[in-house]
């Protein structure tokens, strides 16, 4: 097991170092910033002179081993535009991301499962149909879009609910069921089917025969066995809820880790781009990690293998 | 069968959400409903939103305007422009003068406070000059700041700005860049801290700041200009224009700048609300690159083009009226304005200009780059020049550029025939005429030497009838090369409450202390 963890994590920093080279190279392709920052009258020599402090005009391979040479230290430079600390700015938006995340998580969950399950069991029923039509229209509604339409109707409309930002639980009702929409759709259909798969199998059959009733039958015997694969989706969405929410934060104006990445894109401010990216990749990864562990530790095959 | 459950679907969503009333939904939101409430005491707070959040709340660092915009209700500046007329007023300063062409005395008033108490003094001009000269503070105002040499304390109330060339323009970088710190606060606390929580000695007290969120301020009863009417202001950040509309919808928000023409309606219809107008300094153009090896070199060309593109039109179709057109290179904002010819509509004219030049209309395809979203309706204005043209047989490919890369395209003079750019705030006639016109300057693809040199001469000159007489000979000469397609002033477009008494600034600043509500 101790190997396996070890494995693991090496793989955890492999993962990390590759989505920091690989956005490193990647952003530089869309240009040299220092032009953005400085008013549009700035001359020529002086915009030389800034590239030079800000460090852009050594050689690419140069400022890259100093870029990991400081990020091996945490060090991931200041903010172009603010000359604040950029790692620091990206975990001052954590929390943020992490009570929308996992909000949206946990409202997956408690709808997507139960529905799931009920329309496995109850195959063809009414309750198959509205999960079916859940995972559909969940899959095919834009968040852009879905987003837009609850703050127009809950906000400006029927003004119960504030149009966005944060701060109290309030704020989080509209983001939170735009972002969870496409996970409910997600885990109900993989619920259903997982579900549907153990349901056949010969121990259900057993049990079913000698008179196990319903309720354990379906949560002690069919729902434990079914959930095993899910752990790896749940990890999954997680990653992607973490890191993913651009979208969802920029129309909510919800203030977390996506949105200033957003914008620190638009604003090509390197450093925070960085920043964002390492602690994205991290979470990612580590969330990945722990699925591991935990898949390892119900399934021992996977030790072995 | 399946439709019946969408719709029940539908409704017990609804239903879950509509019990959580207004009552139970905490403080934060306030249905505008209550605003409107006769017998509730009159209100003193206000909300304005912007797309996106400061970058930092420390003075004299950042250029952009949303940075701007916000810190100017916490520090005064030295110079104002006047909102509606853009002259100079003097605010922190008393006056000033050209002692010689290298030096400036500028007298500053007395008795005045920053918010922690401290006295506003020479001392505090000084470092606020010298920060912005300092490059360990990576202020992104210096480059227009290097001919300052040095800042001398004359006594409490006057200062001596020395520069290392007539620097005529002085008195517009000061109105425009320069804000005033209070030194000792930022030595006491470091700049980071202070960059965080910010004093001045403007009407507006620092309060909270939540990133990306918003920034909360309060009034600053000692304000030396008297006690502000709107008591308790807030900055929210709202990215997303469709969010930051129903915001305003909703009654979350008082005033936001920056609709869309096309959207202008939705607030023109809502009872609540109205939305003023003003031409802004902020100019648009059609660049016509002559730094391009291509049929633009031929001043013919540039004047067939002219004679092709309808502003009226443009202005009319695309920009719903909202924008005012200009025919020179300078708009009637800028002191130095003086009325050009006007390259008339004419079809016609622009074939025959073509043929003398030498081109056949049909054998020409130009590329017209333009931003997406930078300025008003800025790509579909492209694509309609571009049509423009075609009726005259020009091909034009229409090639639409993010932002940043745009900007770097002309930068690195990467451009080809023609682009899309707008340049301000646009007040003076040098900061216009040099930064645009110049070989140095790539912004609109002209550079013709002749005329380089008398800008500099011009530049150069301290009399007041002579530099509006030279810049007058500029302009004229600008339009008769066809330098460019001069299109319009942007109307700055504001969404306001119908009761707050707001007046747009030619200069966009949001001044909540000259705002107050009905």
């Amino acid at each position: 097991m101790l190997d396996f963890i070890i494995k693991r994590l090496l793989q955890v920093i492999l993962v990390v170092f590759l989505a920091l080279t690989a956005v490193f190279f990647l952003i530089r392709l869309s240009g040299d910033p220092t032009a953005l920052f400085l008013p549009p009258d700035a001359p020529r020599e002086q915009i030389e002179e800034y590239r030079e402090l800000l460090g852009f005009n050594r050689p690419m391979h140069e400022q890259y081993t100093d870029f990991m040479a400081n990020a091996v230290q945490g060090d991931f430079g200041q903010s172009l535009r603010s000359q604040e600390d950029a790692l620091q700015l990206v975990i001052d938006r954590l929390p943020a991301t992490f009570q929308l995340a996992i909000t949206a998580l946990i409202l997956s969950l408690v709808i997507a499962i139960p529905l799931g399950v009920l329309s496995a069991y109850k195959r063809n029923s009414i309750f198959d149909r509205i999960g079916v039509g859940i995972t559909v229209l969940g899959q095919a509604v834009p968040n852009f879009w879905l987003g837009l339409i609850l703050i127009f109707f809950f906000a400006a409309q029927l003004k119960i609910l504030p149009t966005g930002g944060g701060g109290t639980w309030v704020h989080l009702i509209l983001p939170t069921i735009t972002l969870a929409t496409y996970s409910i759709a997600r885990f109900t259909r993989f619920t259903r089917s997982s579900m549907l798969d153990i349901l056949r199998k010969d121990y259900i059959r057993t049990a079913k025969a000698s008179g196990v009733p319903t309720i354990p039958l379906v949560s002690r015997y069919a729902l434990k066995n079914s959930l095993i694969p899910i752990i790896t989706l749940v990890a999954l969405d997680l990653g992607t809820l973490l890191g993913g929410a651009v979208i969802t934060e920029v129309v909510f104006a919800w203030p977390g880790i996506g949105r200033l990445l957003m914008q620190s894109l638009m604003n090509r401010d390197f450093p925070i781009v960085l920043a964002a990216v390492f602690i994205i990749a991290l979470i990612y990864a580590i969330i990945n990690f722990i699925a591991d562990i935990l898949y390892a530790y119900v399934n021992p095959q996977i030790r072995v293998k | 069968m399946r439709k019946a459950m969408f719709v029940l679907l539908a409704f017990s969503l609804l239903f879950v959400l509509s019990a959580c009333t207004s009552g139970t939904a905490g403080d934060s939101t306030e249905p505008s409903g209550d605003n409107n409430d006769s017998t509730s005491p009159k209100k003193d707070s206000l909300v304005v939103a912007y797309e996106a959040d400061a970058a930092t709340l420390m003075a004299n660092i950042d250029v952009n305007y949303v940075t701007d915009a916000q810190i100017r209700n916490i520090y005064d500046p030295l110079i104002d422009r006047d909102g509606e007329t853009g002259d100079f007023v003097p605010v922190l300063a008393e006056s000033w003068e050209n002692v010689d062409e290298l030096t400036w005395k500028v007298r500053l008033k007395e008795g005045i406070k920053f918010h922690n108490g401290a006295d506003f003094n020479a001392e505090a001009a000084k470092y606020s000059i010298d920060f912005i000269l300092d490059d360990a503070n990576q202020s992104f105002y210096r480059s227009r700041w290097v001919d300052v040499e040095e800042v001398k304390v004359i006594s409490p109330t006057e200062i001596e700005i020395i520069t290392s060339k007539p620097f005529p323009s002085l008195i517009q970088r000061i109105a425009e860049d320069l804000l005033l710190i209070e030194p000792g606060y930022v030595e006491e606390v470091g700049l980071d801290e202070a960059a965080k929580k910010p004093v001045g000695t403007g009407a507006y007290k620092f309060v909270e700041w939540s990133r990306d969120n918003y920034l909360k301020l309060e009034a600053f009863d000692e304000y030396w200009q008297g006690n502000p009417r709107i008591k308790s202001l807030e900055f929210r950040y709202i990215p997303e224009f469709s969010a930051r509309l129903s915001a305003f919808l909703s009654g979350e928000v008082d005033l936001f700048k920056n609709i869309p023409v096309d959207s202008v309606d939705s607030i023109t219809n809502d009872g609540n609300s109205r939305v003023t107008e003003v031409a802004s300094s902020r100019i648009n153009y059609l660049a016509l690159n002559n730094f391009y090896d291509g049929p633009l070199q031929d001043e013919k060309v540039r004047q067939a083009i002219n004679h092709a593109v309808d502003v009226d039109e443009l202005l009319k179709a695309v920009l719903n009226g909202h924008g005012t057109k200009m025919t020179g290179p300078l708009s009637q904002i800028n002191n130095e304005y003086t009325e050009t010819a006007n390259y008339s509509y004419d079809v016609e004219k622009a074939k025959e200009l073509l043929k003398e030049a030498g081109y056949e209309p049909e054998s020409l395809t130009l590329t017209l780059d333009t931003p997406n979203g930078r300025y008003p309706m800025d790509t579909q204005i492209a694509q309609a020049i571009a049509s423009q043209l075609q009726r005259i047989g020009i091909t034009v490919n229409v090639q639409t550029n993010e932002w940043g890369n745009h900007l770097e395209k002309i930068r690195n003079r990467e451009m080809k025939d023609m682009f899309i750019l707008g340049w301000g705030p646009a007040f003076d006639a040098q900061s216009t005429i040099e930064n645009l016109f110049t070989e140095v300057a790539p912004y609109s693809g002209f550079y013709d030497e002749e005329l380089e040199n008398e800008i500099y001469r011009v530049n150069q000159l301290f009399d007041k009838q002579e530099r509006f007489d030279g810049f007058a000979e500029l302009q004229h000469k600008l339009v008769e090369k066809a330098a460019w397609v001069p299109l319009w002033q942007q109307s700055d477009l504001y969404a306001v409450r119908k009761d707050l008494g707001f007046t747009p600034r030619v200069d966009e600043k949001i001044q909540a202390f000259e705002m107050s509500w009905e």
